[in-house]
């Protein structure tokens, strides 16, 4: 057994900490951890993490390990501490529409619960239904609800975070408003385990609407698919979601890849069918193929997965009103990747919100391919910069998402963030901190 | 002005240091002989906000015009050791804009412009004197809105709502400020300028936007704010159910939202507000007897609103309300509006003082936590109306009193200290939309331990290492390592 494991094991039992071969799996960004601990609360938590503190460990927190390829590449591994074990749900109430879990408690799981009461999270971050609620909040990524129900950070009510010192700082409650202090959960979500390891959530929920349908239009070239989409965002109602799609290779039938926009509506009844006609005629009536119930939570469940088995995944920005521009300017990307390998590229946009995903299926490996990524991706960021935008590396080869960070430059707010990183890790043993970097 | 008296929160009204020769020149000299306030007529505005309890003397009042003007002021003031209060309309109920500690209040009342609407995106970017429901009058002939709506929106800014977090009657459903905020310019203590967020890029670093929203003007002052504006719902339908008992409109709440519905709005008054509201000029001609108004609100697809309205009523009459009202058109809605809208200045016909507690619980304990606090009126021999947000358990008991009377000022203070225990015990918190400002720090402790207190504490300090934004608020002082609070 290593030392570092061997000081982890005086203090937990033997089937808690994992070693050699088979911290494999667990790797962060390629880079495998000397030990991976599974505590069972958050006393075992402070320990793991004031150990670390006082030996200088480099910690990343995870949970089912299904984040652990995406963001900032970590300065090396020491321990990984999993909050697998620590998947209870420790409150439920329907009436007063919130839930409590640990860290390590599955997506899947609060749904199986919370639906026999017709509750529901209503977030659709990547990743589908196997990552962990903490997991969630640790990375803050919003999907294409995020146009009707906000991202992450409108959801969390409350949460529990053990900082790199061992401190226990149970933040915020379990009712919506709340405004009994400085706002310590918005720093923690999507703080990607920089600030202290989430041991428990408090989550809103929601009623689940008695109608879910998508309206899938489809489009014969891009432009006209962007287009569509900004219109449909446009419209005077609250929609759920809004998503221009292009799938990959070989993805949508036979031919090209062609554009498709998908509406997403969670209404009553009544209000269902008047939406499907405020959108429709907004649209300029284009045909359209309406997908209920089942059918249509599952275009959205497939878009929740178009991250899936992508080597390199980007988020590109800017105003929503410059959509168009925004996904013509992935032609760029082109020489990136591999095109006969897989489905080559996708590309999902949030039309509200002006976000583009991008997911390459495989990095092509022709000469001095590197060094070409890299400066293709420069030069985007720098365009999409200029021009108040932004390029996040959400997840790719580590020699590239390390060399350019994976958020950029934070400019003037570099200071806060350093000081932010400080208050709650004063021994610096989070490794993928401080964001950005 | 200064009346050398000791106020709630032992707060004492003496009179400031003056403001020197010198440092008033370097103010003029950046926003203007007239926008510097120092003589003690006019200062007499600014000595309370919405909590009129407290009252503290400004050492002077600066009214800059714009970003550049505020960080000269802040870097003049820093370099000097000066503290600083920013302040909006001065509505807040929390104390907040409270001058304490020979404190210089730099007013955003010049900041009242439009700086950029674009329907398109749907966004607008303002100065944080702009007054709330302006922007959204500005916003209305495209179609859109801007959602938070506080009670005092007609007068209060979007600087202020900012620095609070404010909610109101519609953020049931539409969520508070932090929701709707995309972007901040903000100068610091130092004078230093920074940007939060902004719509259409995804910032690296943690959620400083979040942050400062809610922060109370401890980490610097918004001196450009981007907002994101929603579109005007198709359709508003609103029902009024009368009660006899108060229990039995909370009652009527926790079976409508039990039903899935989400209304835009779920408002109670009790049966002294009616009352009161009744006896004013603002009568709405709510039944004088009743114990409970409820206010519900749908707003959406104007299709969908019938069935919704139709099954709020049902689940009110099987809760025992003896009437409901539905309005038919706008001016109907208004009227069943009214009562409530107004509920505060009615209570100016009850009584000289009124304190407006705020104080979150889960919705489900409403009507055990309501009988609660009647049950702490009854006993302290105080007058307490509740107005609230029901949907989101946001409590709003109201103290009538008289500040003249020492003796009723103590048990109005030992009350407001129940109240908020006992919204603690309930699984809520001390304050849902007001803040904490100067009023609520002796409860902070209620609701977080040493280790979150000392964790907010090095966050503000990340952005005020030296302690001279609006100082004296929302942190209690923490005791020392002898016991002697510091």
């Amino acid at each position: 057994m290593n030392p570092l494991a061997a000081l982890l094991s005086d203090r937990l039992s033997e089937a808690q900490v994992v070693e050699g071969s088979q911290t494999a799996c667990w790797a962060v960004c390629g880079q495998v951890p000397q030990a991976v601990v599974f505590p069972e609360n958050e006393e075992q938590v402070a320990e793991i993490l004031s150990l670390s503190s006082a030996e200088g460990w480099r910690c990343v927190p995870g949970g089912r390990g299904s984040w652990l390829h995406g963001g900032q590449p970590p300065q090396g591994v020491d321990v990984l501490v999993s909050a697998d074990r620590m998947s209870d749900i420790s409150a439920y109430e329907p009436a007063d529409q919130f839930i409590e879990a640990q860290a390590g408690a599955g997506l899947d799981v609060l749904e199986h619960r919370t639906i026999e009461f017709r509750q529901w999270l209503a977030l659709d971050p990547p990743g589908g239904e196997r990552g962990t609620l903490g997991a969630m909040v640790a990375v803050g990524t919003a999907g294409p609800l995020q146009a009707g129900f906000g991202s992450p950070r409108d959801q969390v009510l409350g949460a529990t975070l053990v900082t790199g010192d061992g401190r226990v700082l149970s933040l915020g409650g379990r009712v919506v408003k709340n405004v009994a202090g400085f706002d310590l959960l918005k720093l923690i979500t999507g703080s990607w385990g920089t600030l202290g390891m989430i041991t428990s959530v408090t989550m809103r929920l929601h009623p689940v609407p008695a109608i879910d349908r998508s309206l899938l239009f489809k489009g014969a070239e891009l432009a006209a698919g962007a287009a569509l989409a900004r219109r449909l965002a446009q419209a005077p109602l609250s929609l759920a979601a809004v998503e221009l799609l292009v799938p990959g290779d070989g993805e949508s039938g036979a031919g090209a890849s062609s554009p498709l926009v998908a509406v997403r509506i969670l209404e009553s009844v009544d209000a269902a069918d008047e939406a499907e006609h405020i959108v429709s005629e907004h649209a300029g009536l284009p045909p359209f193929q309406r997908l209920e119930g089942a059918s249509s939570a599952a275009i959205f469940d497939n878009v929740r997965a178009m991250e899936d088995g992508a080597e390199l995944v980007l988020r590109l920005s800017l105003l929503p009103s410059r959509l168009l521009e925004l996904v013509e300017m992935t032609s760029r990307l082109d020489g990136l990747y591999d095109p006969t390998a897989g489905w080559g590229m996708r590309l999902a946009a949030h039309a509200h919100t002006g976000v583009l995903r991008v997911m390459i299926a495989k990095m092509s490996r022709s000469d001095a391919w590197l060094e070409r990524a890299k400066a293709t991706l420069r030069n985007l960021r720098r365009s999409l910069e200029a021009q108040g935008g932004s390029l996040v590396l959400s997840q790719g080869p580590p020699q590239i998402v390390g060399a350019m960070g994976a958020w950029g430059e934070s400019g003037p707010t570099a200071l806060f963030n350093v000081g932010i990183q400080a208050a709650f890790d004063p021994a610096s043993i989070f490794a993928r901190g401080p964001m950005p970097r | 002005m200064g009346c050398g008296c000791v106020l709630p929160g032992g707060i004492e009204n003496t009179l400031p240091e003056p403001l020197t020769k010198e440092l008033g020149d370097r103010l003029r000299s950046v926003v203007g002989d007239a926008w510097v306030i120092a003589d003690a007529d006019r200062l007499l505005v600014y000595e309370s906000d919405g909590l009129t309890a407290y009252r503290k003397t400004p050492r002077a009042v600066v009214l800059p015009r714009d970003t550049n003007e505020v960080s000269c002021l802040l870097g003049i003031l820093s370099q000097e050791g000066v503290p600083v209060v920013p302040r909006g309309a001065g509505t807040g109920l929390s104390g907040g804009a409270l001058a304490d500690g020979d404190a210089i209040v730099v007013g955003t009342a010049r900041m009242t412009d439009m700086l950029e609407l674009d329907p398109d995106n749907r966004l607008a970017r303002v100065q944080p004197g702009m007054v709330n429901a302006d922007l959204t009058a500005a916003a209305e002939p495209f179609g859109l809105y801007y959602a938070p709506d506080p009670s005092s929106q007609s007068v209060c800014t979007l600087g202020g709502n900012i620095a609070e977090n404010s909610g109101g009657p519609h953020c049931l459903k539409y969520g508070v400020t932090s929701r709707y905020v995309t972007g901040l310019t903000v100068v610091t203590y130092d004078g230093k300028i920074v940007e939060f967020g902004g719509f259409g890029r995804e910032s690296g670093g943690y959620d400083l936007l979040g942050l400062f929203v809610g922060s109370e003007g401890c980490f610097g002052i918004a001196t450009e704010i981007e907002v994101r504006l929603l579109p005007k719902p198709e359709g508003v339908r609103t029902l009024l159910a009368i009660f006899d008992r108060l229990g039995d409109a909370g009652s009527a709440v926790t079976e409508i939202m039990a039903e899935g519905l989400l209304p835009a709005a779920l408002e109670i008054i009790d049966g002294p507000t009616i009352r009161a509201v009744e006896a004013s000029v603002f009568a709405a001609g709510y039944p004088t007897d009743a114990e409970a108004a409820l206010v519900v609100e749908f707003d959406g697809i104007g299709a969908g609103l019938a069935a919704d309205v139709e099954c709020a009523v049902v689940r009110c009459r099987e809760a025992g309300a003896r009437e409901v009202r539905i309005a038919d058109s706008a001016e109907e809605r208004r009227a069943l509006w009214r009562g409530r809208k107004k509920a505060f200045g009615a209570m100016g016909q009850i009584a000289s003082d009124l304190i407006v507690q705020d104080g979150t619980v889960p919705r489900s304990r409403l009507t055990e936590v309501l009988g609660q606090i009647s049950e702490i009126g009854v006993r302290y021999d105080l007058t307490i109306a509740n107005v609230f947000h029901a949907g989101d358990g946001n409590l709003h008991p109201n103290i009538l009193f008289d500040r003249s009377d020492a003796e009723e000022l103590s048990r109005v203070e030992r009350a407001s200290t129940e109240i908020m225990a006992v919204c603690v015990e309930a699984g809520g918190t001390i304050t849902g939309e007001h803040g904490v400002g100067l009023d609520k720090r002796r409860y902070m402790s209620l609701v977080h331990g040493p280790d979150e207190l000392d964790a907010m504490q090095r966050i503000k300090s990340v952005f005020d290492p030296v302690g001279l934004m609006n100082p004296g608020k929302v942190l209690p002082d923490l005791p020392d390592s002898e016991g002697a609070n510091v």
